[in-house]
C-alpha cells in the first residue's frame, strides 16, 4: 500500500509536470501576435514629391517606393520583385517598374505587365490628409 | 471543500453509484491481453488530433492564397506552433496505424463474430470517415505535396464509368483541384466530418457497453457456447475491475502512443513533410515523385496494377463490402483462428498482400 | 460459398498483380496524371520536334539534350525566350514574323541576353569586356564565359586561367578572383546552410529571396570587371549577407530547442507509462 500511494503521488507530480509542459505552449500560442515591428509609419509632405517623380524608403524592413502617378495619385508599393526577390527599379520614362534581374516589368498600380512574377507588387497603405501622405 | 462538492453532487446524480455500476463492478475478463486497449488508444488519439486541430485553426486561413502562408506562419512564428502542427500531422498517421492494428487484432480473435457483428461494420465506417479526415486535411497546407497527392487521390474515382467522372467533379469542386477544392475540404475536414465520426463513436461504444467485451477466444473457458437467441449482457463475475485495472492498463497504452508520438517529432520530424510539402502548391509543374499517404498506397497501387480501370475500382469496392460485412459471411461458431486454417490463411495472405502493395507502391 | 467467393477475389487480386507489367503503368500514367486536371500538361514545342529528329543538320541535333542539362530549363526558359518565334506553330516556328532571330551574330549576344538580364547587361556595357566587343567586335561576350546552351548557375569557377589567358594574361583575373573569394564563400555558405534548413522542414523562401537579391547584386556589380568597385562594395556586402546570417543562426537554434523540447515530452510521458505501468501491478495482486 505503502508502494501504491509514493506511486500515485509520483503519478501526480509527472502529471502536473505534462499539464505545465503543454498550458506553457498554449498560453504562448493564442497570445496575440506582438505589433511592434509590424507597422512601421512614415510621414511625407506632399511637395516631396512632385508628379511622375517617386521616392525610396524602406518600411517595416522592406524597401519601398512611394510614386506620384500623373492622374493616378500616391502609390506605395514593395520593391522587392515577387519572382526572386530583387529589388524593381523605377523607370520614369516609360512609367513602369523593372526588375533588373529577370526583366519582370510591373506596372505603376504594382500589376504584371511581362516577365517572370508570379503576382503583382505588394502594396501599403498610404493616405492623404490635406498636405501630408500617411504611410503604413 | 472537495468533500462538499462530492457530496453535492452524490445527492444530485448519484456520483458513486455511478462510478461502481459503470467503472468499478464493470468487469473485463481476467485474460485480456494488451490488444484490448488500441479502441481505446485510438479513442484517446482521436481526441488529440480534434484538440490540436482546434488550436491549429486560430491561425489556419482557409484560402488557397493564404493557406501555405498560415501553416508556414504557425510553423515559424507563432509561438509553439509547431508543436501542434506536428502533433496533429504525426498524431493523424499514428491514429491510422492504431485503428489498423486495433481491426487486426478485433479480426484475429474473432471478436467480430455473432452478437457483434454491428460493432464491426461501425467500426469499419469509422475507419473509412478516419480516411477521409486523412484525405481531406492532407490538401489543407496548400503544399506541393498537397496539391499533387489530392489530384492523384481525387483522380482514383474517375475510373468508375459514367459516373467516376462526375463523382471526382463533386469532390474537386471541378475539372482539377483548386481554392474550390480547398474549400470543400476544409469544411468537410471541421464541419461535417467530426459530427459524424462522435456519432459513430457513440454507438460503437454504446454497443461494446450494452452486448460487453468478448473474450479472446484462445483459452478454453472462453465463452459459453449457448446459442444467440435472445438477447443477454456478457459480463465476468470474476473478472478484472474496470477501474482501476483496465483504465491502468488503457493509460500506460496511452503513454506509449504518446512516447511513440513525441519520439518521430523529436528525431524524425520530416518523416511526414517532405520537401514538397515545404514548398507552395503550384498547379502547372508536377513534382517529380508524388505518392498517396502510406495507407493510401495499397489500393493506389492496386489501381496502377489492375489494366481494366473499372475491374479495379469494382475490385476495391467488393474488397472494402466484402471486409465490411464480413460477420455476415463468416458466421460459423468457431472464434478460435488457430483452429480454422483456411481463415488463418486468408487473414494472412490479405495481410501479406496488403504489405506487398504498400511497399510496391512506395518504390514504383 | 461465401469463403470461395472471397478466395476467388484474392486470388485474381494475386494473378493480376503477378502478371502486371510496366505496360499497365503507362496506361495509368496516361489516363490519370496527364489529364487536363491534372495540372499543366506540358506540351513539346515544335522546335524540339525538329532538333531531335534527323531532318536536322547533326550539330543542331544535340541543342535540346544540352539544353535540358541547363540551368534555363530548370527554370523554365525555352527556345523562343532566347531565339523568338513560334513554339506552337511548325510552319511559322522560325519565321521572322514571329520575331525569330536565329543564332545571334557574336557582337549582338549581349542584348540577347540583356533581354531578361537587364542589369548585367548593363554593367557588362560600361565593362572593359563590353567596350571590347563594341568597339572591335571581338571581345568576350556572354557565351564565352558561360556557354550558350547548357549554361548553368554561375559561380566563381567560371574565372579560370584557361578561360581568361585566352584573351589577356591571368594576373588581372587573378586579382578580381581574390577580390571576390571572401563574399562568394560565405553566399555558398549561407545557401548550404539555407539548404540545411529545408531539408529540416523550415521555409527559407524570405531568407532565400535576400540572399538572391544580395548575391545577383554582387554578381551583377562583377560584371563592370572593376576590381576597384568590388573591394569598396565588399563590406557592404558583407554586412548584407551578415544580416541574413544571422537570422539563419536563430533559426537553428530554434530547431535546437524544439528537438529539445519535445525529447523532454517523449521523457514525461515515458516517465509516465512506466509509473501507471507499475501502479497498475499493485492493483493485480
Amino acid at each position: 500500500m505503502k508502494r501504491r500511494k509514493f506511486l500515485k503521488s509520483l503519478l501526480a507530480l509527472l502529471g502536473s509536470t505534462t499539464l505545465i509542459s503543454f498550458a506553457y505552449p498554449l498560453v504562448r500560442f493564442v497570445a496575440p501576435p506582438s505589433r511592434k515591428s509590424e507597422v512601421k509609419r512614415l510621414s511625407l509632405q506632399k511637395n516631396e514629391i512632385p508628379s511622375g517623380e517617386a521616392r525610396e524608403v524602406v518600411l517595416n524592413n522592406t524597401p519601398a517606393i512611394i510614386i506620384n502617378r500623373p492622374g493616378k495619385g500616391y502609390i506605395a508599393l514593395s520593391k522587392v520583385c515577387t519572382h526572386l526577390g530583387c529589388l524593381v527599379e523605377y523607370n520614369k520614362a516609360k512609367g513602369e517598374l523593372i526588375c533588373p534581374c529577370h526583366a519582370g516589368v510591373f506596372s505603376l498600380d504594382g500589376k504584371v505587365l511581362s516577365g517572370p512574377p508570379p503576382k503583382p507588387l505588394s502594396e501599403f497603405p498610404l493616405r492623404v490628409e490635406g498636405e501630408t501622405i500617411l504611410i503604413g | 471543500m472537495w468533500q462538499r462538492i462530492k457530496n453535492g453532487l452524490e445527492v444530485r446524480i448519484g456520483l458513486e453509484d455511478l462510478i461502481n455500476t459503470k467503472l468499478k463492478n464493470y468487469t473485463v475478463p481476467r485474460n485480456t491481453n494488451i490488444f484490448y486497449t488500441l479502441g481505446g488508444v485510438a479513442l484517446v488519439a482521436f481526441i488529440i488530433q480534434a484538440i490540436s486541430g482546434f488550436f491549429l485553426l486560430i491561425y489556419y486561413v482557409p484560402h488557397s492564397e493564404h493557406a501555405f502562408r498560415s501553416v508556414q506562419y504557425i510553423m515559424t512564428v507563432a509561438p509553439f506552433g509547431w508543436l501542434f502542427r506536428l502533433m496533429h500531422v504525426v498524431g493523424s498517421n499514428l491514429l491510422v496505424a492504431v485503428i489498423f492494428l486495433h481491426m487486426l487484432s478485433v479480426f484475429f480473435m474473432g471478436s467480430y463474430k455473432k452478437p457483434r457483428e454491428l460493432t464491426w461494420i461501425v467500426g469499419w465506417l469509422m475507419l473509412l470517415v478516419t480516411l477521409t479526415f486523412c484525405l481531406s486535411g492532407y490538401l489543407l497546407p496548400w503544399s506541393q505535396l498537397s496539391y499533387w497527392t489530392t489530384t492523384v487521390v481525387t483522380a482514383m474515382p474517375t475510373a468508375f464509368p459514367y459516373v467516376g467522372d462526375y463523382i471526382a467533379n463533386l469532390l474537386r469542386g471541378g475539372e482539377f483541384v483548386s481554392g474550390i477544392t480547398l474549400n470543400r475540404f476544409f469544411a468537410l475536414h471541421v464541419a461535417f466530418l467530426p459530427p459524424l465520426l462522435v456519432g459513430l463513436m457513440v454507438i460503437h461504444v454504446f454497443l461494446i457497453r450494452r452486448i460487453g467485451l468478448s473474450s479472446p477466444p484462445f483459452d478454453e473457458s472462453a465463452e459459453e457456447a449457448r446459442p444467440w437467441t435472445e438477447y443477454r449482457h456478457v459480463s465476468y463475475p470474476n473478472g478484472n475491475s474496470f477501474y482501476p485495472y483496465f483504465v491502468l492498463k488503457e493509460l500506460y497504452m496511452v503513454a506509449l502512443y504518446l512516447v511513440v508520438m513525441f519520439f518521430v517529432i523529436t528525431f524524425l520530424p520530416t518523416l511526414f513533410l517532405p520537401e514538397a510539402s515545404n514548398i507552395p502548391a503550384n498547379p502547372l509543374r508536377t513534382p517529380a515523385y508524388i505518392k498517396p499517404q502510406w495507407y493510401f498506397l495499397a489500393p493506389y497501387q492496386m489501381l496502377k496494377l489492375i489494366p481494366n480501370k473499372f475491374l479495379g475500382i469494382s475490385m476495391q469496392i467488393a474488397l472494402i463490402g466484402t471486409f465490411l460485412l464480413w460477420p455476415f459471411f463468416d458466421t460459423k461458431k468457431e472464434r478460435n483462428i488457430l483452429k480454422r486454417p483456411l481463415l488463418l490463411a486468408t487473414f494472412t495472405a490479405s495481410l501479406l498482400l496488403w504489405v506487398v502493395l504498400t511497399m510496391w507502391g512506395r518504390s514504383s | 460459398m461465401r469463403y470461395i467467393l472471397s478466395i476467388l477475389l484474392l486470388l485474381t487480386l494475386l494473378t493480376v498483380t503477378t502478371t502486371a507489367d510496366a505496360g499497365y503503368r503507362d496506361i495509368f500514367g496516361k489516363e490519370f496524371l496527364t489529364k487536363p486536371w491534372a495540372g499543366g500538361l506540358v506540351e513539346e514545342s515544335v522546335c524540339i520536334e525538329c532538333h531531335t529528329s534527323d531532318i536536322i543538320k547533326p550539330e543542331f541535333r544535340d541543342i535540346p539534350q544540352e539544353w535540358k542539362k541547363s540551368w534555363h530549363y530548370h527554370n523554365d526558359v525555352s527556345c523562343e525566350n532566347c531565339h523568338g518565334g513560334d513554339p506552337e506553330d511548325a510552319e511559322m516556328a522560325m519565321s521572322p514574323e514571329r520575331g525569330f532571330i536565329g543564332t545571334p551574330k557574336y557582337s549582338e549576344v549581349p542584348e540577347v541576353c540583356g533581354k531578361c538580364h537587364i542589369g548585367i547587361l548593363k554593367n557588362y556595357l560600361e565593362s572593359g569586356h563590353g567596350k571590347a566587343l563594341k568597339a572591335s567586335k571581338t571581345g568576350p561576350n556572354c557565351v564565352t564565359c558561360h556557354g550558350s546552351h547548357n549554361i548553368q548557375k554561375a559561380s566563381i569557377k567560371i574565372i579560370n586561367e584557361s578561360r581568361c589567358s585566352k584573351c589577356h594574361s591571368y594576373e588581372r583575373a587573378k586579382i578580381m578572383k581574390q577580390a571576390l573569394f571572401l563574399t562568394e564563400k560565405k553566399i555558398r555558405e549561407i545557401d548550404n546552410d539555407l539548404k540545411k534548413l529545408r531539408s529540416e522542414g523550415v521555409f527559407t523562401d524570405e531568407e532565400d529571396r535576400s540572399l538572391f537579391r544580395t548575391h545577383v547584386e554582387y554578381r551583377t556589380l562583377f560584371h563592370t570587371v572593376n576590381v576597384g568597385l568590388v573591394k569598396k562594395s565588399t563590406d557592404k556586402f558583407a554586412k548584407k549577407l551578415g544580416l541574413i546570417e544571422e537570422k539563419i543562426d536563430k533559426t537553428f537554434k530554434e530547431l535546437e530547442f524544439r528537438k529539445n523540447f519535445s525529447a523532454f515530452l517523449m521523457m514525461v510521458f515515458a516517465g509516465l507509462g512506466i509509473v501507471i505501468f507499475l501502479l497498475a501491478r499493485t492493483y493485480k495482486d
